[in-house]
C-alpha cells in the first residue's frame, strides 16, 4: 500500500509534467485567436478571432501547401505500409536462404538516417530529373518508412502462434490468402500503429522538402510554415495561426487513434 | 482405407538426431497414441505425417501414397493444434467452414456438415460466437469439430487436452474416444501424459530420446514393458527399480539387495546381476501367511502419498527403494518401520547395462 | 539490435492459450544465418523472395544506392557544378581537424544531453512513481504527455521562438511577472545560451516519448517482484533501484537509441530556432551538411560529415545496447 502523501506527489508530479506539455500548445491556440490589432503577446487570451486562420490560409497558401502534404503523406503511408506488411510477412513467417542478411540490409535502411543521404539523393534524383515533383518527395520517405515499416511488421508477424499459419496451411489456404484473410485482421493494432507513426513522420519531415523542392506549389506544409515565418517574423497571430493549420492533421489523427496507437506502442515487446 | 505407414523415418534438425529410425504400421480405423517425455520426438514424428516438417530420412505413407513430397493440403488430413489455432476474427461457423471452403465445397454442403459437427459437439449455441467469446473447453472442441467437419482420412491431434483443467481433461478424454469409435477414421494422438495414453489408445508408441521404444496395446506395454523406460514411464505411480544380486536357490532364484532377500519360486535364467522393477501394486504390508507373497522384507518409512481409498508408501529398505500399496489408510508416519512382501509375479527384471526386459522361469510358464 | 516491437494481437487466450506444461520443446524458427532445413512439402518458402522484392528494390534504389553514391562523393572536393578533384580521406580529415566541424559534434554531444538523458531521467522518475501506485486516469496523462511528440518540429521551433522573443515572449513575461525580472535574457541569442536553450525545446518534446516507453516497461514487471521487495523491506527508493531500474533495462536502451538517434539527426529545429547561430554557437553536423552542400558548394565535406553522422549513430546504437545486454546477463 501506498501512503497518501506519496499518491498526491505521484498525481501532482504527472500533473506538473502535463501542464508543461500543454502549456506552450495552448499558447499558441490562443496566439492564434487573439485579435490581431492589439498588441499581441505569446500565450495570451483575449477572446476568440477565427479571422486569423482566414488571413493566414490566404496570405500564407496554406491551401496549397496542405494539398502537397496531403498527396504525398497518403501515398507513401499506403505504398509504404502495404509493402511492408508484405515484406515483414515473409521476414516473420517464412523461412528462406539469405533471410537472414536480407534482414540486416533492412535494418541498414534503418538505421541510416536521411542527413547521410540527402546529398547523393539530391543528384540522383536531379540528374532523373525528378527534383522538383512529389517524386523527389514521396520516393526517399517510402524507403525510409518500408525499413521500419518491415522492421515493425516482421516483428508483429514472429508473435502470431504459428500453429495458425499451419492451421490455414493443412486446410488448404495459400499464403497470400492466409496473410490477407487469417493475420491481417490480427494485426490491426500493429498495422494501425505503424500508420500513425508513417502519418507523423512524413507529415513532418522537412529537410528532404527543402532540399527537393524550390516550386511553390509543391512545398509542403512543414516547409511553407517555415517560409510563412521568413517573411512574418513580426505578424505573431497570423504566424501561430498558420502554425495550428500545419500541427493539427497530424494532431486530429493522433487524437482519432490514440487509444489504439498508445496500445500499440504500450504492448511493443522490448526485444533484446 | 487409409493405413498409415512410417518406414525407417528420420528427422535431422541441424546435428540434432529428433527422430531416428521409427517404423511403425498404423491399422485403418486404429486409435494410435504417441507418448514420451519433452523432446522424445513424439510432436516431431506428428508434424512429419502432417507435412508440416520434412523427413529427413525414410518414409511415411498414408494410404497407399508415399507422402514426402505431398503438401499437407492433399494429404486429405485434419489436425487439431495444442494451442486450438482457431481463427480469432471469425465466428466458430467461419472456423469450421474455413477448411471446406478452401477446398471449394458447395455451400449446402458446408452448412450440412457444419450442422452435423455442430450437433456431434454440442456447438449449436457458439456457431455465431468468435473464439474469444469461448470457455477452453468450448474453444476445445470447436477445434474438434473443425477437423470433423472436413471427414478426412486421418486425424492427427497434438496434446490437444493439455490446455484444459483436469476435470475437464477427463471428460473430454472420453468424448474423442467416442468420436474416433463413430467415425472410424484413423488417428494420431500425441501426448505426454501416459495416463491419456492407456484410457484412450488402441495402441500405444513409446518414443523416448527420438526412439520408438515399444509399440503395443495398453495392456501389452504395461504387463510386457520392452525395457526399463516403457516400464518406468507407464504406470502411475511409477515402477520401483533396484539392482540385486540373484543366486540360484531351491526352486527358483534368490534376489538381494540391501534389506531386500528373498526367494522367488519358479524364477530362472536371470544373469548374477539384474535390475528389478517393483509395480507399487506388488509390494505389500507383510501379512504372515499370504501365499502369494514372499518376505517380509523391513525397511523405513520414507513418505506417505494417501488419496483415501489407498494409500502409497515410499519404503527404504536398506538401499532399495519400494513403493508399498496399503489398502485405505495407513497409519503410518515417516520414519516409522515397515513390513511388507512382495508377489513374485508383478517383478519385472532388466539387464542392469541394455534396460532390455529378461525373461524369467515366471514369464515363460504363463 | 533492441527495439521496440508491435503490438501482439489482442488474441482471445482461449482461442490461442500459452504454451502449456509439457509442451513439448518444438525445434525454433530458424531466422538469421542458420541454413533451413529441407522444406516441407507446400511450406511457402521461395515465393517470400517475391514478397520482399517490392520492397526491396525500393530500398535498394533510394538508400543503398545513394548512401555507396555519398560514400564515393566523401572521397572528391565537388563544388557542385564543376570538375572536381580527387579528395581521397580528406573530408573526412576535416570532420577531426576543421574546428568548425568539430564544435558541430561537440554541440551534437551537448544537446544528447537534452535530447537523451534528460527525458529519459524525466521517464524515470514517471515510471517509478507509476510502479507504486494504481494511478487512475493514468491513459489521460500518457496521451497529454506525448503530445509535443506527433507536432511537426517546424512547428515547435516557430512556438518556441516565440516563448524566447527576449521582448515579450512568454519566458520573459513569465519571470518577470513572478518578479525574476533579472533572470530575463536573449534565449536564443546569447552565445552561451543559445545552445541549452535549443536543448530545452528537445527536452519538452521527448520526455513524453521517454514516459510513455517507460511507463509500458513497468506495466510489464510483474507484482510479485514488488510485493517480494516490500516483504523484503525495502522503501520506495531501494524499490526503485533493486527492481523497476533493473526490469526497465530494455525500455530504456529502447529510449536512450531512439532519442540519441533524433539528436544526432537534429536539422529542422536549429534551422528553424537559429540557423546556427548566434555565429555557430548551435551548428550541429546535420545542418553543416545541408549549409556545406547546398549554400557554400562543399559537396564532398557535406556527404564526408554524413557518413560520419551515420556510423556514430550506429555505433552509439551498439554502444547502448551492448551495455543494456551486458546489464541483463
Amino acid at each position: 500500500m501506498t501512503s497518501r502523501t506519496e499518491q498526491t506527489l505521484t498525481y501532482t508530479i504527472l500533473g506538473l509534467f502535463s501542464l508543461l506539455a500543454l502549456a506552450p500548445i495552448v499558447g499558441i491556440v490562443f496566439t492564434a485567436l487573439q485579435n490581431p490589432d492589439n498588441v499581441n503577446a505569446f500565450g495570451s487570451f483575449d477572446g476568440i478571432h477565427l479571422g486569423n486562420f482566414k488571413d493566414a490560409w490566404e496570405q500564407g497558401n496554406f491551401g496549397s501547401y496542405l494539398k502537397s502534404s496531403a498527396i504525398v503523406t497518403v501515398t507513401v503511408v499506403v505504398v509504404a505500409g502495404t509493402l511492408s506488411i508484405l515484406s515483414g510477412y515473409a521476414f516473420g513467417l517464412m523461412r528462406f536462404r539469405g533471410s537472414g542478411v536480407l534482414f540486416y540490409v533492412f535494418l541498414l535502411g534503418l538505421m541510416v538516417p536521411m542527413e547521410a543521404m540527402i546529398v547523393p539523393l539530391y543528384y540522383d534524383l536531379r540528374d532523373l530529373s525528378l527534383t522538383d515533383t512529389y517524386w523527389a518527395l514521396i520516393l526517399p520517405q517510402i524507403a525510409t518508412s518500408v525499413a521500419f515499416g518491415t522492421f515493425w511488421m516482421r516483428a508483429f508477424f514472429r508473435s502470431v502462434p504459428r500453429s495458425l499459419v499451419e492451421a490455414a496451411r493443412i486446410d488448404g489456404a495459400t499464403s497470400w490468402f492466409t496473410l490477407w484473410r487469417v493475420l491481417l485482421p490480427l494485426a490491426k493494432p500493429a498495422v494501425l500503429t505503424m500508420t500513425v507513426l508513417l502519418f507523423m513522420w512524413t507529415w513532418n519531415e522537412f529537410l528532404l522538402a527543402l532540399v527537393m523542392v524550390t516550386d511553390e506549389g509543391l512545398r509542403t506544409a512543414p516547409l511553407g510554415l517555415s517560409f510563412f515565418q521568413g517573411r512574418n517574423t513580426s505578424n505573431l497571430t497570423l504566424l501561430a495561426a498558420g502554425s495550428v493549420i500545419v500541427a493539427t492533421p497530424v494532431v486530429v489523427v493522433y487524437m482519432f487513434l490514440q487509444r489504439h496507437f498508445i496500445r500499440g506502442m504500450l504492448s511493443g515487446a522490448v526485444k533484446g | 482405407m487409409a493405413e498409415v505407414r512410417f518406414i525407417d523415418v528420420d528427422k535431422r534438425y541441424g546435428g540434432v538426431d529428433a527422430v531416428r529410425g521409427v517404423s511403425l504400421d498404423i491399422a485403418d480405423g486404429e486409435f494410435m497414441v504417441f507418448v514420451g517425455p519433452s523432446g522424445s520426438g513424439k510432436t516431431t514424428a506428428l508434424r512429419m505425417l502432417a507435412g508440416l516438417e520434412s523427413i529427413s530420412g525414410g518414409q511415411i505413407t498414408i494410404g497407399d501414397r508415399v507422402v514426402n513430397d505431398v503438401a499437407p493440403r492433399e494429404r486429405d488430413i485434419a489436425m487439431v493444434f495444442q494451442d486450438y489455432a482457431l481463427y480469432p476474427q471469425m465466428t466458430v461457423f467461419d472456423n469450421l467452414a474455413f477448411g471446406l471452403r478452401r477446398r471449394k465445397v458447395p455451400k449446402d454442403e458446408i452448412a450440412r456438415r457444419v450442422a452435423r459437427a455442430a450437433e456431434a459437439l454440442d456447438l449449436g449455441r457458439y456457431l455465431r460466437r468468435k473464439p474469444g467469446q469461448l470457455s477452453g473447453g468450448q474453444a476445445q472442441r470447436v477445434a474438434l469439430g473443425r477437423a470433423l467437419v472436413r471427414d478426412p482420412q486421418v486425424f492427427l491431434m497434438d496434446e490437444p487436452l493439455s490446455n484444459l483443467d483436469a476435470k475437464l481433461r477427463t471428460q473430454t478424454r472420453g468424448e474423442i474416444k467416442r468420436l474416433q469409435q463413430e467415425v472410424g477414421r484413423t488417428t494420431v494422438y500425441v501426448t505426454h501424459d501416459q495416463v491419456e495414453a492407456m484410457t484412450m489408445g488402441d495402441r500405444i508408441a513409446v518414443m523416448n530420446d527420438g526412439v520408438l521404444e515399444q509399440v503395443g496395446t495398453p495392456e501389452e506395454l504395461y504387463e510386457r514393458p520392452a525395457n526399463r523406460f516403457v516400464a518406468g514411464f507407464i504406470g502411475s505411480p511409477a515402477m520401483a527399480f533396484f539392482d540385486a544380486d540373484v543366486v540360484a536357490a531351491d526352486g527358483g532364484a534368490r534376489l538381494r539387495c540391501g534389506a531386500v532377500d528373498v526367494v522367488l519360486p519358479g524364477v530362472g535364467g536371470l544373469p548374477a546381476e539384474v535390475t528389478v522393477g517393483v509395480r507399487p501394486e506388488c509390494a505389500r504390508p507383510w501379512e504372515e501367511g499370504d501365499g502369494r507373497l514372499v518376505g517380509p522384507v523391513s525397511g523405513v518409512v520414507e513418505y506417505v502419498e494417501a488419496l483415501g481409498r489407498e494409500t502409497f508408501v515410499g519404503v527404504d529398505a536398506g538401499g532399495a527403494r519400494v513403493v508399498v500399496h496399503c489398502e485405505g489408510r495407513a497409519a503410518l508416519q515417516p520414519g516409522d518401520a515397515i513390513e511388507f512382501g512382495i508377489a513374485p509375479a508383478g517383478l519385472r527384471f532388466f539387464a542392469c547395462d541394455s534396460g532390455l526386459a529378461l525373461p524369467t522361469a515366471v514369464e515363460a510358464a504363463r | 539490435m533492441s527495439a521496440i516491437e508491435p503490438a501482439t494481437p489482442t488474441s482471445p487466450a482461449s482461442a490461442v492459450a500459452g504454451g502449456a506444461a509439457g509442451a513439448e520443446a518444438k525445434p525454433d524458427w530458424p531466422l538469421g544465418g542458420t541454413r533451413p532445413e529441407a522444406r516441407p512439402p507446400g511450406e511457402p518458402r521461395r515465393v517470400g523472395y517475391l514478397y520482399i522484392l517490392p520492397a526491396f528494390l525500393i530500398l535498394a534504389g533510394l538508400i543503398l544506392y545513394p548512401l555507396g553514391h555519398a560514400v564515393y562523393l566523401s572521397l572528391w572536393h565537388w563544388d557542385g557544378l564543376t570538375t572536381g578533384t580527387w579528395a581521397g580521406l580528406e573530408n573526412y580529415a576535416d570532420v577531426v581537424s576543421d574546428p568548425a566541424l568539430r564544435s558541430s559534434f561537440a554541440h551534437a554531444l551537448v544537446l544528447l544531453a537534452f535530447y537523451a538523458l534528460l527525458p529519459v531521467a524525466i521517464g524515470l522518475l514517471i515510471a517509478g512513481l507509476v510502479a507504486r501506485a494504481q494511478v487512475r486516469g493514468l491513459a489521460f496523462f500518457r496521451t497529454v504527455i506525448f503530445l509535443p511528440q506527433v507536432i511537426a518540429m517546424v512547428v515547435v521551433a516557430v512556438m518556441w521562438r516565440m516563448i524566447y522573443e527576449p521582448e515579450n515572449g512568454a519566458l520573459n513575461e513569465l519571470l518577470r511577472a513572478v518578479g525574476l525580472g533579472s533572470l530575463t535574457q536573449s534565449w536564443l541569442g546569447d552565445f552561451d545560451l543559445a545552445l541549452p536553450s535549443v536543448g530545452g525545446i528537445a527536452t519538452w518534446v521527448y520526455y513524453g516519448l521517454a514516459m510513455v516507453l517507460l511507463t509500458a516497461g513497468v506495466q510489464k514487471i510483474p507484482q510479485s517482484l514488488y510485493d517480494a521487495a516490500r516483504v523484503d523491506g525495502a522503501g520506495p527508493v531501494r524499490e526503485f533501484f533493486a527492481v523497476t531500474l533493473p526490469g526497465l533495462r530494455g525500455e530504456i536502451a529502447v529510449a536512450l537509441t531512439l532519442t540519441t538517434i533524433f539528436a544526432l539527426r537534429n536539422f529542422d529545429l536549429v534551422y528553424i530556432t537559429t540557423k546556427g547561430g548566434p555565429g555557430d554557437a548551435t551548428s550541429v553536423p546535420a545542418f553543416e551538411v545541408y549549409d556545406r552542400a547546398f549554400q557554400t558548394g562543399q559537396v564532398g565535406s557535406a556527404a564526408a560529415i554524413g557518413i560520419s553522422l551515420a556510423v556514430v549513430i550506429f555505433l552509439i546504437s551498439v554502444l547502448i545496447n551492448r551495455v543494456a545486454e551486458r546489464g541483463a546477463r
